[in-house]
């Protein structure tokens, strides 16, 4: 489903190289987690895979389903089914999470010539999907993500994640600022949309959310490059003996 | 310098215009610079500004100008002692320059006197706009002051204090100050005297590559002065420039703020505060001019208002087309300490770049009624308690000052104050 | 949000400079003679029946007028006015005095029909269509259940009809044209017209005092609270004309009425001036809302054309306790000067502003308040969102004060600007005034542009560029949208759409 070739990217504003010769395929139906230390290019990727202007693609090329998606723009890139879960979720004043909902999943059933939700039927499918995320109504009738905590802004990600039921999930630190709680319901939200269709990216530092989100393939991705690749073994490895060890192995 | 025909000249100015047919041929200066002093009364001619024009909206200078004195070089006055112990000074008494002053290392001193007599200063002499009175004012009769030019990469380790002692009639003086690339210093300004002085003083400094100033205003005139003073600066590539004034005294007071961004990277602090009492006048005008990309700057003002003074602080930020990047934050916050006093705040923006974020906040408040409460609550009785809150209202200013000998020094001077108006 | 989705759609179907309501009517049209002179101010007084009071005060604004300079310190420019090279009276002519929609010419009932203002009653008692997003959101206090509007229409200079009028005055309520109230209620028009806005008051004021043709008067008696939403279109259709509307509004004790306007002009090469005088008078506990949406003609994409709109707005808190509210979202006009204004006269009495502004094109706004604290505990309350685009000047001008026996003054002021594009430019100059030590003023303005991680945000989720801009936008603006009756804020979201179309590079 994804297939990174060769990927080197770079800041366009000092042109600093972040990803340098990078490769990974990710296949239908398959977790794979992304590790790796402070400053290895984790959340880089994520924005790379998902559009983000401020990086340039100097070399390789990023294939969704076969084909490059370089020159789609983010929205473009959305709609044929490629969602982020952000580290940091923007706070957007004075939009409605439940208008912008509505907005975002028209506008991808537009883009695929499909007729805009009715909207009982919209109602009934954020109802549903709220409820399984442990969240209140009224917090969807607040503006996007302002004033939402750290575990409140993660649980609107993975809502957004359910709602616009993208093939491809990428999720950028998504454990970061979670109690074990909202942890455990956010890693229940990820696992119920694990599905043969559905290829889910986990980036993150720890092993911890792994316990809870067990993965297919684990990557360690070390100065912008994929150094190791394994089974969950790895991520077990990492967690008693560091990073240094497989540093160490690849140099 | 007003747009509006005046049909008739005020007292005050036929006094300016007839005192500058008297001293022209007293004043030093070659044909240059008699020109722009021709200029310069040229545009005193048109009138003094009033509330109609923009800049001067609170502060009608042709209507509170009431009084010229007449020049008198016989009056006397001597040297203060520096505000930071240590300080190089550099004192113009009653207008005029020492023949003698201490040597600086990396710094040349010239008397000012000396670059109008040679001409070399008149390029320099122009006022920045058609409202610009200070600027004219002061063309049309500066007679001498420092030119202070600071060598590339000195680093000054004590202030160089200058000191303009006024001993009443009229003074007029000039601080030209080139700061080279990569140097440091502070400097202060020291406005103050014994007399019912008219007088105008205006700073200019030029800041090279890299240098770093702070540069003080400690005006402390009496409350029957009329001291009208302008700083000027320009900020080259990477320079820092930190100004803090502090207006503690004067019957009309107009400081002028007006700074340049010329080169990417420059960053520039204004922290102020104003104390004003009695029937007084005191307007804090500042112009700052985002010209290039990648500038900074900040501004907090505080001001403290007792008795039936009036004050005034116009703030405008302007950030040009290309000066992209430029962040700049401004913030006025005023205590009305009595019924009879006034306070009134312009802070403007004026933005042409859209990738930019500026603000400004300002507040007029009384004194926060939860902290008198508390300190009530601990036994301290309600005038000291007040008196505590408002202190520690400007006090903040001027700890943000991070050389210790200087906030030490600006504290003094507070306490000074609020043990007079206190 | 549907609102976002029809601004898109609109959007999609217009060109860049196509303004929807740039038609002109051909009616049959009654005018006086070009220019301005003591004889074209008794030509327009006779023709309106007026006593001969009423002429003696719009000739005094007129020897007045003569001895006043324009004024310049706003943040506009444009080339000078000739004011003898313009009609000063243009109507229908039907006219004068229809009494019932069927005494009005079909074709100007058509005009309103094409703007999307229903007159006939029985199409507003059908009420108004619910929208979708009504099911989102908690009903708004503002919106009368009935959903019902009385329409006073102005077209060029005079009314030409007044829905609900009988209903109305079964309540008490006066709901009339300014020209009919001086021959109907004169009483009242006499004790308060230039009672806020005296004929001194600026150029502008004091021409619209000499040569105002007509207008809205509404009249809200003590303890009466005003059974539907009243509301003025004004249409400017002939060529070369000014349009001077008067609008006079008096909530007396405890009365409450919310009041709308709309403002719409054909689509023409030349600029068209319009100088209004509004003036309000809340009496103790009463509360005047007063909405407006300004869409004149902006002009074209090269800026050529359009509205100069002149405009003096403002509301005087007599009594205690009484409040005004002024909300307005600005699109239209080639330069708009205006600055709705609260005198906190009563104590206890209390003023908002809220304004949305949005330029784009080579449009000038140069627009504001004054909330000047006059009684005791008075409060005001400033929120001004500003969103220059294009070429377009886009300024904030407002003043607060409090004077000396304003003991407890009160204001909050919170002015924010988006800047589109890096050649417009906005501008914030506020006036802070204190002369009372119990005076509390917070001030706080912001200038950015729309943020890059926003708008990345928004995109991931599927939404293209211009759409995710749109969405970013109405909600800056969301805190004054929603202080409008519900009809008006959906219509000003789509405005606001269309007007800062093409905007996005």
């Amino acid at each position: 489903m994804l297939e990174i070739k060769n990927l080197h990217a770079r800041i366009v504003d000092d042109g600093t190289e972040i990803i340098r010769g990078l490769n990974l395929t990710v296949k239908a139906g398959e977790v794979a987690a992304i590790m790796g230390p402070n400053g290895s290019g984790k959340s880089t990727l994520s924005y790379i895979l998902a559009g983000r202007e401020d990086y340039e693609v100097t070399e390789g090329d990023i294939l969704y389903n076969g084909q490059s998606v370089l020159e789609m723009d983010p929205a473009e890139r959305a709609t044929a089914g490629i969602f982020l879960a952000f580290q940091y979720p923007m706070e957007i004043p004075g939009v409605a999470t439940m208008e912008f909902l509505k907005v975002a999943m028209n506008e991808q059933r537009k883009a695929r010539g499909e007729e805009p939700l009715k909207i009982p039927e919209f109602l009934k499918r954020v109802k549903e999907a709220a409820a399984s995320l442990n969240m209140d109504m009224a917090m969807l009738k607040r503006p996007l993500n302002v004033g939402f905590s750290g575990g409140e802004k993660k649980r609107a990600e993975i809502l957004q994640m359910k709602l616009l039921e993208p093939r491809l999930c990428v999720l950028d630190e998504t454990d970061s600022g979670l109690d074990i709680d909202a942890l455990k319901i956010v890693s229940d939200g990820v696992n119920a949309l694990r599905s043969p269709e559905r290829a889910i990216v986990v980036i993150t530092h720890y092993q911890r959310l792994l316990e809870h989100i067990v993965p297919d393939s684990v990557h360690v991705l070390y100065k912008g490059q994929v150094i190791k690749s394994g089974d969950k073994s790895l991520a077990l490895d990492l967690e008693a003996n560091g990073y240094a060890g497989v540093i160490g192995e690849a140099a | 310098m007003n747009m509006h025909s005046i049909p008739q000249r005020t007292q005050a100015e036929t006094a300016l215009i007839d005192a500058f047919g008297e001293r022209l041929s007293l004043l030093p200066g070659d044909g240059a610079v008699t020109l722009k002093r021709d200029d310069a009364i040229e545009a005193i001619k048109h009138g003094l500004p009033t509330r109609r024009l923009e800049s001067w909206h609170y502060t009608d200078l042709r209507r509170l100008l009431t009084s010229v004195p007449a020049f008198d070089s016989t009056a006397a006055t001597k040297a203060l002692p520096p505000i930071v112990e240590g300080s190089a000074i550099l004192a113009v008494l009653n207008g005029v320059s020492g023949a003698k002053f201490p040597a600086i290392e990396g710094v040349t001193v010239q008397r000012l006197s000396e670059k109008l007599t040679d001409g070399s200063i008149a390029p320099g002499l122009d006022p920045y706009g058609s409202d610009d009175a200070i600027g004219a004012l002061n063309t049309a009769f500066v007679a001498d002051g420092y030119f202070v030019d600071i060598a590339d990469g000195a680093q000054l380790e004590k202030p160089i204090e200058l000191q303009n002692l006024q001993a009443g009639g009229q003074v007029h003086v000039r601080f030209p100050v080139r700061v080279g690339a990569g140097a440091k210093a502070a400097i202060v300004e020291r406005q103050a005297g014994e007399g019912a002085a008219l007088g105008s003083s205006v700073s200019q400094v030029v800041l090279g590559e890299g240098a770093e100033v702070t540069w003080l205003i400690v005006q402390e005139q009496p409350e029957t002065a009329t001291h009208l003073a302008q700083f000027k600066a320009h900020l080259g590539k990477n320079s820092k420039l930190t100004v803090f004034f502090m207006n503690a005294g004067g019957k009309l007071v107009r400081q002028e703020i007006v700074v340049r961004t010329t080169g990417e990277g420059a960053d520039f602090k204004l922290r102020g505060i104003n104390l004003l009492a009695g029937d007084t006048h005191t307007d804090v005008t500042m112009v700052l001019d985002h010209a290039v990309p990648h500038t900074t700057s900040t501004e907090v003002i505080r001001n403290v208002v007792t008795g039936k003074a009036r004050g005034v602080f116009q703030g405008r930020i302007n950030v040009h087309q290309y000066a992209q990047k430029t962040n700049a934050k401004m913030a006025c916050n005023t205590l009305l300490l009595s019924d009879d006093g006034e306070f009134s705040t312009k802070p403007e923006l004026e933005i042409f770049a859209d990738d930019v974020i500026c603000g400004h906040g300002a507040t007029v408040t009384e004194i926060d009624h939860n902290h008198l409460f508390y300190l009530m609550a601990r036994g301290i009785d309600e005038k000291s308690a007040r008196g505590l809150l408002v202190k520690a209202f400007v006090a903040e200013v001027i700890e943000e000052l991070d050389d210790e000998a200087i906030v030490e020094a600006l504290e003094t001077r507070l306490d000074d104050w609020f043990v007079a108006h206190g | 949000m549907p609102a976002v989705q029809d601004t898109i759609d609109r959007v999609r179907k217009i060109d860049v400079d196509q303004y929807k309501y740039g038609f002109q009517t051909e009616i049959a049209m009654d005018k006086a003679p070009k220019g301005l002179s003591e004889d074209i101010i008794r030509f327009i007084s006779a023709k309106k029946d007026e006593p001969s009071w009423m002429l003696e005060w719009r000739l005094g604004a007129y020897r007045r007028w003569l001895t006043l300079e324009e004024p310049t310190w706003a943040r506009v420019h444009y080339p000078k006015i000739d004011f003898q090279d313009l009609y000063y009276y243009a109507a229908p002519k039907s006219t004068p005095g229809p009494t019932s929609l069927s005494d009005v010419d079909p074709e100007l009932l058509k005009v309103y029909e094409k703007l999307g203002i229903p007159l006939r009653e029985q199409e507003i008692l059908a009420g108004v269509q619910k929208t979708d997003a009504s099911e989102l959101e908690e009903p708004s206090d503002n919106v009368y259940k009935s959903g019902r509007v009385a329409v006073d229409a102005v077209f060029d200079s005079v009314s030409v009809v007044t829905t609900f009028k009988k209903e109305l005055a079964q309540a008490g309520v006066i709901f009339c044209s300014i020209s009919e109230a001086i021959r109907e209620h004169p009483e009242l028009v006499q004790k308060y017209l230039g009672s806020v806005v005296p004929t001194s008051d600026n150029f502008y004021a004091t021409l619209n005092s000499a040569v105002f043709t007509d207008g809205s008067f509404v009249f809200v008696p003590k303890g009466v609270r005003c059974p539907m939403e009243l509301s003025t279109y004004f249409r400017m259709n002939e060529k070369n004309t000014g349009q001077f509307e008067r609008t006079l509004i008096i909530a007396e004790e405890g009365a409450y009425v919310s009041y709308l306007e709309g403002c719409t002009a054909p689509q023409r090469d030349e600029n068209q001036l319009h100088a209004a005088v509004v003036e309000l008078v809340a009496l103790d506990d009463a509360e005047i809302k007063y909405s407006t949406v300004q869409n004149w003609y902006p002009g074209d994409a090269e800026g050529k054309g359009g509205i100069y709109n002149f405009v003096t707005k403002r509301g005087d808190c007599r009594g205690d306790r009484s409040k005004i509210s002024w909300t307005q979202v600005e699109t239209g006009s080639a330069i708009t000067w205006k600055y709705p204004s609260c005198i906190l006269r009563g104590d206890d009495s209390s003023g908002e502003f809220y304004s949305i502004a949005v330029s784009n094109g080579y449009q000038q706004v140069d627009s504001g308040t004054k909330m000047i604290h006059l009684g005791k505990n008075t409060s005001s309350r400033i929120i001004s969102k500003g969103i220059a685009a294009g070429f377009s000047q886009n300024t904030y001008r407002g003043q607060v004060s409090a004077h000396r026996k304003a003991t407890n003054a009160r204001n909050f002021t919170n002015c924010d600007s988006l800047l589109i594009g890096d050649q417009c430019g906005a501008h914030t100059v506020p006036y802070m005034e204190a002369k009372n030590s119990t005076a509390q003023f917070e001030h706080e303005a912001t200038t950015s542009k729309i943020s890059e991680d926003q708008k990345f945000y928004v995109m991931q989720r599927g939404i293209p560029e211009e759409e995710a801009i749109a969405l970013i936008v109405n909600g800056f603006v969301k805190d004054v949208i929603q202080q409008l009756p519900m009809e008006f804020a959906v219509e000003a979201q789509k405005l606001i759409g269309i007007s800062l179309e093409g905007s996005v590079g």
